[in-house]
């Protein structure tokens, strides 16, 4: 390969890709470098110092590592064939409420008291799920079903973690999770490294969107990024979190209860997860994968979860409110129901939240379903449509 | 690269110190100065080798301390530019490796890794060779060259390059020799 000449390099200059030609002056090839990424205020690719401050930060990585853009496109592209080699995709999760819930030992309520006694070895992470951390005064709690959901979603996706906590907490989270360090190794994404305040981003995830998928209980975090975003059902395990939310009932602590292991939130997303991953991976669709878009199979899937149903809202939306913009309204036609605002033949289900209304009647009436609208909730969350006699309705007094 | 040189400090001390151990606080106080810090024109003094000489001490007005100017023997690292030095990789990841020589380290971008290495994530991210004959983990050896640095107080960052000749793994972590 030629690799016998280029011996006389000059001080500074990078090595001649085998062209057999010595390189006569070592200032060309730095003028000539577009310092794609700056770190600890040296070019990533030249050496020289850069004093640039544009492109992305990507303080998780390392501290002082920024990225131009046209090197995390160059990055991001050459890594999405090296997953799609490996048949898997990205996956970003957020911490609070997703994979675990903490509390701040001054939150503790009396009734959680017993909490502290039980907490488990930080040593031996591998065998407990409920934590003291003395350093940041708290208690963490991992949901049920997370390890065996970390493991068998490693391998079908890369994963991340994105939270809006600090460095600091999202750490001591990732050491408890993964105390080996295998799944998110330069990984941990916290609130600092958001580019925009409040908002979560995929511009700092060095994957391609077309191949992210989200799991986080906050929809609002995500706005640019909707359609990556799968929503998980609140895991509210301490008091603190009950209240924050504003439920008045006792908590699971309090309850010495907990979320089911086997058909908890975790379990059933991972399920979803394995379908997903499925469809896209599927070889006989035959086209390019690199065109494929797991966004579209996420919508996809949704679609199946009510497809059939043609609903009809009594009592839920505010009077004069534009029935098709309503949250509930687009929930379920994202689930695949089709709503309509008025009664026929077709209509399978009336969904609302008085047994005394007109079309409440009309559904008895008829052999239609009558469920209340956390009947649509509850499909959202569970990816699947929930037995309708889950979800009566109360007859309100007028 | 280690040298090894002379170089003079002035030390304050407090008069609380006087007596007669004056000269070995001092020492001691210059050791716990100087040892691990880093400049950019010595880089980081790794140890001190020797006191070869104590000035006279002068009081300063108003305070009571005393400045004595040493002159003190040390092994200083510094790394140059161009210079070709053997590290062991610390942590590897899709945008290069770092890797450590002593108090140093060095980021080595994936644009300065020859193009045949792709980046294997997993458990044990590395970067390998098509044919697997050549990997890079973490705990590897390589050799490689510095094409930039930065010094600040504390420590001394480089960025370096293995895509040249002769440059790249020395010693597999796992390599049965």
């Amino acid at each position: 390969m030629g690799a016998l000449v280029n011996s006389i390099v000059e001080d500074g200059a990078l090595g001649a890709k085998g062209s057999g030609m010595p390189e006569p002056r070592a200032s060309i090839e730095k003028d000539m470098c577009t310092h794609p990424g700056v770190i600890g205020g040296l070019c990533i690719r030249c050496g020289q110092k850069v004093d640039d401050q544009s492109g992305v930060a990507f303080g998780y990585i390392h501290k002082d590592l920024r990225l131009g853009n046209d090197e995390v496109a160059r990055i991001r592209k050459r890594d999405f064939k090296n997953l799609l080699r490996q048949k898997k995709l990205y996956l970003v999760l957020d911490l609070d409420h997703t994979l675990l819930n903490s509390t701040r030992f001054l939150d503790v309520t009396p009734e959680e008291e017993y909490l502290r006694s039980q907490t488990h070895a930080l040593q031996e992470p591998l065998k407990g799920s409920l934590f003291r951390l003395d350093n940041l005064h708290m208690l963490t709690k991992l949901r049920p079903f997370v390890r065996t959901f970390l493991k068998e979603a490693s391998n079908l996706f890369e994963m991340y973690i994105y939270t809006m906590g600090e460095r600091a907490y999202a750490m001591e989270m990732a050491k408890l999770l993964d105390p080996e360090n295998v799944h998110f190794n330069s990984k941990v994404i916290a609130q600092g490294d958001c580019t925009q305040r409040h908002q979560k981003g995929l511009d700092v995830v060095l994957g391609h969107e077309s191949a992210v998928l989200i799991l986080d209980d906050t929809e609002p975090v995500w706005v640019k990024h909707k359609d990556n975003l799968i929503l998980m059902e609140r895991y509210n395990f301490f008091a603190s979190s009950c209240r924050q939310f504003g439920f008045n009932c006792k908590s699971l602590s309090e309850l010495k209860s907990d979320e089911s292991e086997a058909d908890g939130a975790l379990a059933t997303v991972l399920e979803v997860l394995k379908q997903i991953h499925g469809m896209f991976f599927d070889q006989k669709l035959g086209d390019n994968l690199v065109d494929r878009d797991v966004r579209q199979v996420l919508k996809t899937v949704r679609m199946e979860v009510l497809k059939g149903c043609k609903l009809v809202f009594s009592r839920v939306f505010p009077t004069k409110f534009q029935a098709e913009k309503h949250q509930l309204w687009k929930m379920a036609e994202q689930l695949g129901a089709l709503c309509t605002a008025e009664l026929d033949p077709s209509v399978t289900h009336v969904v609302s939240t008085d047994a005394g209304t007109e079309k409440s009647h009309w559904a008895v009436r008829e052999k239609r379903f009558l469920v209340h609208p956390r009947w649509i909730e509850a499909a959202n969350y569970l990816w699947q449509k929930q037995p309708e006699e889950n979800f009566p309705v109360k007859q309100t007094k007028s | 690269m280690f040298f090894h040189i002379v170089l003079e400090r002035n030390m304050q001390l407090h008069p609380r110190h006087f007596g007669r151990d004056l000269r070995d606080k001092l020492v001691a106080k210059l050791m716990k100065d100087v040892e691990g810090t880093c400049s950019g024109r010595h880089g980081f003094v790794v140890a001190i080798t020797g006191v070869e000489h104590v000035g006279k001490g002068l009081i300063r007005d108003g305070t009571g301390f005393v400045t004595f100017p040493v002159k003190y023997q040390c092994v200083v690292f510094r790394p140059f530019k161009g210079e070709i030095l053997e590290a062991v990789v610390t942590m590897v990841n899709k945008m290069g490796f770092f890797a450590e020589a002593g108090p140093v380290q060095i980021f080595v971008s994936n644009h300065l890794i020859p193009d045949d290495m792709e980046f294997q994530s997993g458990d044990m991210p590395n970067y390998t060779t098509s044919d697997g004959s050549v990997k890079i983990q973490k705990d590897s050896e390589v050799r490689l060259k510095i094409i930039g640095t930065r010094v600040d107080a504390t420590e001394i960052f480089c960025i370096g390059t293995i895509k040249d000749d002769f440059l790249g793994v020395i010693s597999d972590p796992g390599a049965t020799s």
